[in-house]
């Protein structure tokens, strides 16, 4: 026992104090911030559109359309023509030498039957099109409307919008949690479950593989079995990824506490960036569940891991070789939009039970929905076993793996052994 | 845990009771029995392949053999049950590139069982001893290779073990650290330890062994105490130098009723005496033949002579 703890403490202290550590405690969380942030800001706004509106119309619907769109933040408005003759040519040319990326064209049909075209270098942008459908459907509504004698005030009153505010029911308690905090969540920990995995994963994996080809190995298993130093090794790495949580929850907690002055002097005034700062109330269970899972996916992937370094010989070969653990890493990773918008489907449930896929799907359900306590149960105890097969296979690819030199073994001899 | 080292024990402190290990297609050990007495300096000898490293893992516990048994300080099981009471040090050499040297030297004592303070203290010591210290807090890799080696050695001996096993402990070593390993080693002997090598190189051996085994291809040739096994595995051994004429010696080293073997440089020839055959019988007739002499002895055969001549057939036949 005493052999275990002073390969823990080997782990651990070598580990924090190597400069790479502090980097990645002090980067980590603007890293994390960054690969969240980013691509979601690039979905959602792909900057304003410069349109031109071109009005076919008698009734000057184009005019209105023109006045709705100069108001819209999705668009910017370049301006109003008629269908003259070679307008169209013109608009087109201007679109192919983006000085304009797209122009609207709107007709009587509009408004009689609902038709209009839009020209653009981009029609695939969801967004944009939502927004110009949502346009000129209110608009025509309008003119139908007043056509038929409606008296304008009191369409404006009928379409005054209906704001849905989400409320997130767990367990039978209502929470303050949106339905797009919840997603948020999910999304978070999914990336965070994800890449920390992985990373300290490999950790365990490189300090096999160091042990292995220093030959180190062979003087500490005549000192400790070989299990007991897979496990001291898998148990220091975790703990400094514990460590690592730890700086940055307190990290963050500082940031947040000094959230006011930050955002005071990132944009005065501005409401929208105050909101980005509102981090969604984290319920303690969520906490609880992210770290019991995290630790269990670490524990049931750090041996796989453990077993890739002692089957190699040197780290390209681990490269190859640790692929598979990375892709069964990822299944449950790249799930994650199916997880967070549909948490009771039958896809999201199988891979919350699942081992190799539940330490990442259940956290994602867990924050995104309700999950039962029974399949809670059931997925922890799951879990459970898997670590307990795999770490048993795992070891037993270990043991004869830190020994053997020369040429990476195949699946038939990894069989072997297991067995023998 | 105190061992009284100057108490005669009735029991070896390591035997090995037809022990075998088989690898994917090729036996690697095959039923070696051996028994190493306390406080000796043990040979393993054999050529390159014959089994010392895996018979040496089987030893510490890396690998189980697959049949037989290990017996280590009277007790059965290998050495891992008594890592407290052994220094190993593998063939191949390695320690952790990127720890500190005291770092390094505290971890391994802990693994044989050596508290921190105490590990750290000898540690010291051992390092102050070797022209070391000054290296204490520096990066391994920052050392040179003969440094690494030494220590190395110390990793071995930190925890003052009763049992040290070495495989091949002076290949790759630079003359330097091949003297402070014999000393060590002798020094070792003194104080009553008992140390077990393996190694192919038989001039070391002979100088140093006091008992030993020659194995190849995976089985005992021969083992026991050096001189028992000189006298009975030696024959007679006749070395001749010759001074400018050789005389008649081509003809008479051919009579196979004088010489079973000869080993014929030219200016110089070793011989074996055929059984009966008289050396001044030789002596008469080498000179009679007019052959002029500068040296005539007789000897007993070195240990490398023994090993080829025993070894030799084995790796014919393999």
């Amino acid at each position: 026992m005493r052999k275990i703890w002073a390969v823990i403490r080997r782990e651990f202290v070598e580990r924090v104090r190597s400069k790479w550590f502090w980097v990645s405690a002090i980067l980590g969380p603007l890293f994390f911030a960054a690969i969240i942030i980013i691509p979601l800001h690039f979905a959602a706004a792909g900057g304003t559109k410069a349109i031109v509106v071109v009005d076919g119309t008698t009734s000057g619907f184009g005019a209105r359309v023109a006045d709705s769109l100069a108001r819209d933040s999705a668009f910017t408005f370049a301006g109003l023509t008629t269908p003259r003759s070679g307008v169209l040519d013109s608009l087109a040319h201007e679109v192919g030498a983006h000085r304009l990326d797209g122009f609207l064209v709107v007709t009587d049909a509009t408004v009689e039957r609902g038709t209009a075209e839009y020209h653009a270098s981009n029609v695939s942008s969801f967004r944009d099109i939502d927004e110009l459908r949502a346009v000129l459907a209110a608009l025509a509504l309008n003119a139908r409307l007043e056509r038929a004698g409606v008296d304008p005030g009191t369409v404006s009153r009928a379409q005054r919008p209906i704001k849905l505010e989400t409320k997130k029911i767990s367990g039978s308690k209502t929470t303050g949690e949106s339905s797009e905090q919840s997603f948020w969540l999910a999304y978070v920990m999914s990336i965070v479950l994800f890449i920390v995995i992985a990373v300290y994963g490999v950790n365990v994996m490189s300090s096999v593989l160091e042990e292995k080809t220093t030959r180190i190995v062979e003087v500490l298993v005549s000192s400790l079995r070989p299990f007991e130093l897979m496990l001291g090794k898998v148990v220091g790495v975790g703990s400094v990824s514990i460590f690592q949580f730890a700086i940055w929850g307190l990290g963050g907690r500082l940031v947040l506490s000094q959230r006011a002055a930050l955002v005071g002097n990132l944009s005065p005034g501005d409401v929208g960036r105050e909101a980005a700062f509102q981090l969604p109330p984290v319920p303690a269970a969520t906490v609880a569940v992210f770290l019991t899972y995290f630790l269990g996916g670490f524990f049931l992937y750090s041996a796989m891991f453990a077993a890739v370094g002692a089957m190699s010989s040197n780290e390209q070969e681990a490269r190859q070789a640790q692929q598979p653990v990375v892709f069964l890493l990822m299944i449950a990773y790249l799930s994650v939009f199916a997880l967070a918008n549909n948490p009771g489907s039958m896809y999201a449930v199988v891979l919350s039970l699942v081992p190799f896929t539940s330490p990442i799907a259940m956290p994602v359900r867990w924050a995104a929905g309700s999950v039962g306590l029974n399949e809670l149960v059931g997925s922890l105890v799951l879990l459970g076993a898997g670590i307990g097969v795999v770490t048993w296979i795992a070891a037993r690819i270990y043991r004869v793996g830190i020994l053997m030199t020369g040429k990476r073994p195949n699946l038939r001899e990894l069989v072997r052994w297991v067995r023998a | 845990m105190t061992f009284p080292v100057s108490s005669p024990f009735p029991t070896p402190i390591l035997i090995l009771d037809r022990v075998s290990k088989r690898f994917a297609g090729h036996i690697a050990v095959d039923e070696l029995s051996l028994s190493v007495p306390r406080g000796v300096i043990y040979g393993l000898l054999g050529p390159n392949g014959a089994g010392k490293t895996t018979t040496i893992r089987m030893i510490m516990d890396i690998l189980e053999p697959d049949g037989g048994a290990v017996r280590v300080f009277g007790e059965p099981g290998g050495g891992r049950a008594h890592s407290d009471r052994i220094g190993y040090l593998p063939e191949e050499r390695g320690l952790y590139r990127k720890m500190r040297v005291l770092d390094v030297l505290v971890f391994l004592g802990e693994m044989k069982g050596v508290d921190r303070r105490r590990a750290r203290q000898r540690a010291d010591e051992w390092l102050e001893r070797l022209g070391l210290a000054q290296w204490r807090l520096r990066r391994v890799d920052e050392l040179s290779k003969g440094m690494q080696q030494k220590v190395q050695f110390i990793s071995t001996m930190l925890h003052e073990p009763d049992l040290m096993i070495f495989d091949e402990p002076f290949s790759g070593l630079d003359p330097v650290n091949a003297q402070v390993l014999k000393d060590a080693v002798l020094d070792l002997r003194r104080r009553g330890k008992t140390i077990l090598f393996s190694t192919h190189i038989m001039e070391q051996a002979e100088k140093l062994c006091e008992q030993l085994c020659i194995i190849a291809r995976g089985r005992k040739l021969v083992d026991g105490a050096l001189s028992d096994i000189k006298r009975t595995h030696g024959g007679h051994h006749l070395v001749v130098g010759f001074d400018g004429s050789l005389g008649g010696a081509a003809q008479l080293f051919a009579d196979k009723t004088l010489v079973s073997k000869v080993d014929n440089y030219g200016q110089y020839a070793e011989l074996e005496l055929a059984s009966g055959a008289d050396a001044q019988q030789i002596l008469q007739r080498l000179v009679a033949s007019g052959a002029r002499l500068s040296k005539f002895e007789l000897q007993e055969a070195s240990l490398h002579k023994i090993f080829i001549d025993l070894v030799g057939p084995e790796a014919v036949r393999a």
